[in-house]
């Protein structure tokens, strides 16, 4: 009798201890989620269209009309690819952990958690960090390859792509630490609940 | 003696710092000198902030590497190389990408900002001359894709 007691007692204090650390990794995720999300949003619809005067041909002047997308430039599409893969996959998780609590791959559940929280990491520093150089080049150019800095002329284009690269490095920051705690919940599985 | 789990983990630390260590060393030695409309100049690994950032992140991962070689293995230190081991595969493979970004550009260049190739261009009209900016970049990428995977490992 005394022994089931201690049993219970155990039991109980394992599970509610987790629970404060389940809301924390929740809360974070949806911060998470949100970085990412905007990051990807705010680089799609990044588009700006400016009309240019090219030479004057007597008094007529000569007008060229340029449009500055994000696919141009396969950084900046593989930036947008990037962000959404990740926020799908936190989307994913908030979804396996609110509703899912019985789904479980021969007990590989935390493994996978955190082996994909990993990949998420991965993929978004490295969209995030491509878009930050390309950017780089857009905003001062570089003398030794001949390639002119665009953002002069393209303000708005250049700003709203700096809001999404801030975006998406918070998010990657943040993926950094559920990760972090995902490992360490994989570490720390409670091994007298299993099994 | 030495047990199999410890050894294999030497073995892929020595083969991450191998290739990170190759990878410093490509990047930074290579240079080319080349004429392009009668203009000379030469290409190195400064040009780029992206490629800067590229063989200064290998080397400090290079630095981290041989360090952790030689951590014994009840070392509770082990912990924080777990914490490191993920900050690290982070910093590589952002490098990668941002050098795969500049390289591609670089390669393909951009016609809508008027960017043009710097790789291996010889126009057809132009005299043969020497290559310009050659594409070493992309090899040690490669090296590079080896060693970030190589971390995904704990003791």
């Amino acid at each position: 009798m005394g022994l089931q007691n201690e049993e219970k007692l155990e039991l109980g204090c394992s599970s509610s201890q987790p629970r404060s650390k389940k809301w924390v990794l929740l809360t974070v995720r949806v911060i998470a989620f949100l970085a990412t999300a905007t990051a990807t949003l705010v680089m799609a619809l990044n588009k700006e269209t400016k009309t240019l005067v090219v030479a004057m041909v007597g008094s007529t002047p000569i007008k060229v009309t340029l449009t500055a997308k994000f696919q141009h430039t396969p950084a900046f599409v593989f930036f947008v690819i990037a962000n959404a893969m990740a926020s799908f996959h936190n989307l994913m998780m908030i979804m396996v952990e609110l509703f899912g609590q019985k789904l479980d791959y021969k007990g590989l559940r935390l493994a996978m958690i955190a082996i994909l929280d990993m990949t998420t990491v991965a993929l978004i520093s490295g969209g995030a960090s491509a878009a930050t150089f390309m950017a780089e080049v857009g905003k001062n150019g570089n003398s030794h390859a001949r390639w002119n800095k665009i953002c002069d002329k393209f303000e708005t284009f250049c700003d709203r792509g700096g809001v999404a690269i801030i975006a998406s490095s918070a998010g990657l920051l943040l993926m950094l630490i559920i990760t972090a705690m995902s490992i360490f919940k994989l570490l720390n599985k409670p091994k007298s609940v299993s099994s | 003696m030495i047990k199999p789990k410890r050894l294999l983990s030497l073995l892929l630390r020595f083969i991450a710092f191998g290739t990170t260590l190759a990878a410093v060393i490509l990047m930074a030695t290579s240079h080319e000198k080349g004429t392009f409309f009668a203009v000379s100049y030469e290409a190195k690994y400064t040009d780029t902030p992206a490629f800067k950032y590229f063989v200064i992140a290998n080397a400090i991962v290079t630095v981290y590497g041989f360090l952790v070689l030689f951590l014994p293995p009840g070392s509770p230190i082990w912990r924080l190389v777990l914490a490191l081991d993920l900050v690290f595969i982070m910093l590589l493979i952002s490098s990668i990408s941002a050098a795969m970004a500049i390289a591609q550009v670089g390669k393909n260049g951009n016609p809508r900002a008027a960017w043009l190739p710097v790789c291996g261009q010889v126009a057809k009209f132009l005299q043969p001359s020497n290559r310009s900016f050659s594409c070493w970049f992309h090899c040690t990428d490669n090296l590079h894709y080896s060693a970030a995977l190589l971390y995904l490992q704990s003791p």
